[in-house]
């Protein structure tokens, strides 16, 4: 909310200096957004007049002005069209700063004539968008004199954040209320003199619907003449950014800035009937003051006359009813709305106002008088006429809530001691009518605060006053542990995997965790992970994998030159929209060269192999111990079909899958190379609790170990753990490793065949081995070879 | 009689002519080899009689030990004098480039992992809940009813799905993890939850993606007092300065009565924040006592059990950290970027060696 520092101090006796009461407004919850000295910017602008005017002799549209600013006369060449002999305007001298442009007043050459300083309009000065011509100013301002003063400008401009429960703070009275009870002032009561009706309003007000509006106020004034506003209203309404439209509107938007009460005026002539504050039905139509036609539905609160809507209680006026420089009698309202209702219409239609703001962050009833008084006497004063006695239907309850507070309780929560008098002292500042009650505090809750239900609340009011800093600071290491583990296993599990990842060479990416659906459809069923109202067309799904962010990113990447990439997300990925649905994943991408060319290497592309001994090594640092992996080709579909493999821990544990990026996503994402990938599904990963931090015991041969390789003609299709897993069977004591050492193919070996040679490490715990030893296993492994696979073993 | 003292000075004089391994090889043979001059006058040593043997054995004796030191100091010497020929010869290019395989983590993974380990070291456990929530839990629970204000300032992303007739949510904050660890957990309760939230905006300085670490404690007595004292140790320690300055402004969050916005004083030094310096204050966190309705909705008596709740944003937390300007550069996935701002991932934050 804004306001200025003036108009808080028509409501607030205070000594202190501006700056003081900004950093006041802040500590007690007022948060000041910023603080502006308006006169600052318009300080060295002057009134001016223009004692001569002539065409510019090498330009049209300019003009050659002589202008007497008080202290010299000087030439300006200036361009706007309503620049006559005479006429008394704003003058920015040479130096000073534009404000709408920031731009800085030099003496110049305009087309050969000199020109010192520039004759401004509105929109130059920030103050409005008018700039089809230059301002002039009143005939009798005087020349020289300051602008920031006359035009009020001269002033401190304060911004502040209301919080949602602070609706009592949404006018300027109720800001310098809490500044009063804070310290930094006196209220000031403000007195007017409130004449009594002296006739019955001709239109009667009926409230249909109490459940949507308790109570409605209308003040009848007959023979208004509706003028634009005086001076002093219209620089008000200008210095917090609003426009004057006439004194009646002006009227009832001033009363809303100041006091934080609504109101609504209506042209009395064009309401036909009585008012009736009712419930809207489904199929009214009703068109409101920004012009535009809403349709309502049942449950909105309308203010109706006879024949048709004349408004929305709380939100915004109708145009039927509108006020203008012709309207002669006028129907004030001042009226207390249910606040839910308020929000769930100005929600429904999208209608944003001042006054559904306050409605639904409540109001104080007391206003609805006291609001209506006020305004009814303002429109007396200015645009004359006569009013009614005050027509109220409805209730304004009369009673005001109360609690009772413990104040041990309120220094058990604030942790700071304070006593029930002083406790006592700051609720009254607030104007809660607070009293010792035996033990505790008897508090009556004034009628503005609306957001007061508890002690909690009270406890919030007792700091906010005496201060945040007050608050002591305690220690919070407590002798007993409350928790046993800080992690838990799946997070543990996720932090060692994104480190082991990352050392792998692998850059960690945080990617959206939504997806497009249209490029997602091969990583699960988009339609069940719809977002109602995305952010845009291509973000309009949770994604199914982490995968098509990944392949995106890629392409942004090598669209910066860059051809290399070996980038992991770890993160969810969703299955539907169901809180439950959430899947931990890792996926690791690497695309490019694994090695690049350089002065000793040729460059050689990134292989599915690459991205599987990622994947095994980081599977062995999660499962460290014994245990069974098995590899087979069945990976997702998203995967090569014949270029992936999954991995299963244990026999039955889907713990993840590698491989190249079937080709046709690839293609889908405009990616032309190859890309190798790994998925960890790390909610698969098994939780072993730890039994013992013992190891197993280790047994090393002293014995020495003997190494033969074999190599064999085999079937294409013939898999190396076949191999690996024959040989190793042939006595798994003595046989301490196998592995593929040489692999490949060649006509000489026939068309569908291949070599493959295995090395395998002999080595007994007993003894050493002997020649006979050695050619017996040989000839067993060859043996168990040959008839796992039908190949041949070559010599 | 042979005249050893010849022999001596042939000895000294051809093996300091030798030049090469190989000529003193040949030395060595000359003298000591089986049919070496030394060796064969040992061999005579036998025809001697008993008195001129010992006499002439011990000499030549003397000169077999002299000429060993003498061939054995020479190998020395030419050996030497052959590796630094050698060495001479072997220089390479040491700037030639060579290349990192290390990879990095992402600064979000950096800050959560320091915001774990400090409060970890203040006995809060890391609590989790899913990034799809109930409307319930993400609002209701916590005290903002459908037409709370509080609940149109959140922009809130809605999916297809519904739990009790309500539309679930995208979590727009980590508070909802607060009430599924409340429910499932009696008092004492001390946890952070750090973790991914959304909401529907997207400009210069919001993404519709950010992450928070949300904190709960709640006992039987922790107060506003606790709080500050908990807060003080977490930015002091994640800033990594003792001087850090702090302070507590009233605010309003629904789900906590008093609550408060905390900021940190700072100063800046070209584009650069300082943390710890200066007269400025920034905004860092929100805080506050847990409102008694939202201990209520959990099946906690208000009465018995109280204490406090603050979030905080990681991305803020970096940023101002790690010196980075732009919110949304943290999911823009350039390679170039995480390579600047990305940590080894052989760092892990640990408070009795390095933070950061």
């Amino acid at each position: 909310m804004k306001f200025t520092y003036s108009w808080l101090k028509e409501h607030l006796e205070t000594e202190h200096q501006y700056n003081e009461v900004v950093d006041k407004l802040t500590a007690i919850g007022l948060e000041v957004e910023s603080v502006q000295d308006t006169g600052l910017a318009y300080k060295d602008f002057i009134v001016g007049q223009v004692l001569e005017e002539k065409k510019h002799s090498n330009a049209d549209k300019l003009k050659l002005c002589k202008v007497d600013i008080g202290r010299e006369k000087v030439d300006v060449v200036c361009g706007a069209p309503n620049v006559t002999k005479g006429m008394k305007v704003v003058y920015a001298p040479v130096g000073c700063v534009i404000p709408v442009n920031q731009m800085k007043i030099k003496a110049a050459k305009i087309r050969g004539v000199e020109s010192y300083g520039m004759l401004c309009s509105e929109y130059e000065l920030g103050i409005s968008n008018e700039n089809d011509g230059i301002i002039s100013l009143e005939q009798d301002t005087e020349v020289g004199s300051s602008y920031a003063d006359l035009s009020g400008m001269n002033d401190i401009l304060i911004e502040i954040g209301i919080t949602p429960n602070r609706q009592d703070c949404l006018g300027v009275l109720g800001v310098a209320r809490d500044l009063a009870a804070a310290g930094v002032g006196k209220l000031k009561k403000r007195e007017f003199k409130s004449k009594k009706g002296s006739f019955e309003s001709p239109i009667k007000i009926e409230i249909q619907d109490n459940d949507i509006c308790t109570a409605f106020a209308g003040s009848y004034i007959k023979n208004v003449k509706n003028v634009a506003s005086p001076d002093w209203l219209q620089k008000k309404l200008k210095s917090i950014g609003l426009r004057p439209i006439s004194a009646l509107v002006d009227i009832t938007n001033y009363v809303m800035f100041d006091q934080n009460r609504p109101l609504h005026v209506y042209d009395a002539d064009k309401v036909k009937g009585k008012i009736i504050v009712r419930s809207a039905q489904d199929g009214e139509s009703f068109k409101a003051l920004d012009e535009k036609t809403y349709d309502l539905k049942k449950g909105m609160c309308t203010i109706s006359d006879e024949e048709k809507v004349l408004g929305l209680g709380g939100i915004m006026g109708g145009e039927s009813t509108g006020c203008n420089f012709d309207t002669i009698n006028v129907l004030l309202e001042s009226a207390l709305f249910d606040n839910i209702n308020t929000a769930r219409t100005g929600r429904d239609l999208s209608i944003l106002s001042d006054a559904r703001y306050r409605f639904e962050r409540g109001i104080d009833p007391r206003s609805t008088l006291e609001g209506i008084h006020y305004a009814t006497q303002l429109i007396l004063e200015i645009c004359g006429g006569e009013c009614s006695e005050i027509v109220l239907a409805g209730q304004i309850s009369e009673t005001l809530n109360t609690i009772h507070i413990s104040g041990q309780n309120i220094v058990k929560r604030l942790g700071l001691e304070i006593t029930d008098d002083e406790i006592i002292l700051i609720l009254n500042s607030l104007g809660f009518g607070a009293k010792k009650s035996g033990d505790s505090i008897h508090c009556t809750i004034p009628s503005w605060r609306q957001d007061i239900h508890g002690e909690a609340d009270i406890s919030e009011e007792i700091i906010r006053i005496k201060g945040y800093e007050n608050i002591p600071t305690s220690n919070i290491r407590a002798i007993n542990k409350v928790n046993k583990d800080i992690l838990n296993s799946t997070q543990k599990i996720i932090s060692k995997a994104k480190h082991f990842i990352a050392s792998e060479g692998y850059n960690e990416f945080i990617t959206f965790s939504f997806s497009d659906s249209k490029k997602s459809i091969f990583f699960g069923e988009v339609e069940k992970l719809k977002i109602i109202n995305p952010i845009s067309e291509d973000l309009d799904i949770l994604r199914p994998s982490l995968i098509p962010n990944l392949l995106a990113s890629i392409k942004k990447n090598t669209a910066r030159g860059i051809d290399t990439l070996s980038i992991f997300e770890a993160g969810s990925q969703y299955s539907s929209t169901t809180p439950e649905d959430q899947i931990n994943s890792i996926c690791g991408v690497k695309y490019g060269l694994r090695i690049s060319k350089t002065w000793r290497s040729e460059k050689k592309e990134f292989d599915i192999f690459d991205v599987k001994n990622d994947l095994l090594n980081v599977i062995n640092h999660l499962v460290p111990g014994n245990k069974k992996i098995s590899i087979s080709n069945e990976a997702p579909s998203w995967y090569h079909p014949g270029r992936s493999g999954k991995i299963i821990l244990n026999k039955k544990i889907e713990i993840g899958y590698f491989g190249e990026l079937h080709p046709r996503i690839a293609n889908k994402f405009k990616i032309k190379t190859r890309v190798n990938l790994f998925e960890l599904m790390i909610d698969n990963v098994p939780l072993t609790e730890k039994k013992t931090t013992n190891k197993p015991q280790l047994i090393l041969s002293d014995f020495q170990s003997v190494t033969r390789d074999f190599a064999f003609t085999l079937d294409k299709d013939v898999k190396s753990s076949d191999l690996i897993k024959a040989a190793l069977n042939v006595d798994i004591k003595i046989i301490k490793s196998a592995e593929i050492f040489d692999l490949f193919e060649d006509k000489s070996l026939g068309d569908d065949k291949k070599s493959m040679a295995i090395k395998v490490v002999l080595q007994s715990e007993e003894k050493t081995l002997d020649e006979n030893d050695i050619n017996s296993l040989s000839s067993k492994i060859v043996e168990a070879i040959e008839k796992s696979t039908s190949g041949t073993v070559r010599s | 009689m042979v005249d050893f003292t010849k022999l001596e000075q042939d000895i000294t004089n051809s093996l300091s002519k030798v030049t090469d391994l190989e000529s003193l090889n040949e030395c060595r043979i000359k003298y000591l080899g089986k049919k070496g001059e030394i060796s064969l006058l040992m061999k005579e040593l036998a025809k001697l009689s008993d008195d001129d043997r010992k006499r002439q054995a011990e000499i030549l004796n003397i000169l077999k030990n002299k000429t060993l030191s003498l061939i054995e100091e020479k190998t020395e010497e030419l050996n030497d004098r052959n590796l630094n020929e050698k060495l001479s010869s072997e220089t390479l290019d040491v700037t030639l480039p060579v290349s990192s395989s290390l990879g990095s983590i992402h600064p979000i993974t950096q800050v959560i992992e320091e915001v774990v380990t400090i409060f970890g070291d203040l006995d809060f456990y890391v609590a989790e809940g899913p990034e799809v929530e109930t409307d319930y839990n993400n609002f209701t629970a916590l005290n903002t009813s459908e037409h709370h204000p509080a609940r149109q300032m959140h922009d809130t992303f809605y999916v297809e799905t519904q739990t009790d007739n309500m539309q679930n949510v995208l979590r727009t904050h980590t508070s909802p993890v607060q009430i599924r660890s409340m429910l499932e957990h009696k008092p004492p309760i001390r946890l952070i939850a750090p973790g991914k939230t959304f909401r529907c905006d997207n400009d210069q300085t919001h993404s519709p993606m950010f992450h928070q670490v949300e904190g709960l404690v709640i006992d039987k007595d922790s107060n506003m007092s606790h709080l500050k004292g908990c807060l003080e140790i977490f930015l002091k320690t994640f800033f990594e300065t003792d001087k850090l300055k702090m302070r507590f402004r009233p605010s309003h969050f629904p789900f906590t009565e008093p609550s408060a916005e905390v900021d940190i004083g700072y100063t800046k030094k070209g584009n650069q924040l300082i943390i710890g310096e200066g007269n400025d204050w920034l905004e860092i966190l929100g805080c506050g006592m847990v409102h008694p309705k939202v201990l209520q909705n959990v099946n906690i008596d208000p009465n018995s059990f109280q204490g406090y709740a603050f979030g905080m944003g990681i991305e803020r937390l970096a940023m101002l950290k790690y010196g980075i300007s732009d919110l949304r550069t943290f999911f823009e996935c350039d390679l170039r970027w995480i390579k600047h701002y990305g940590f080894s991932p052989l760092n892990f934050p640990s408070l009795i060696r390095d933070l950061s």
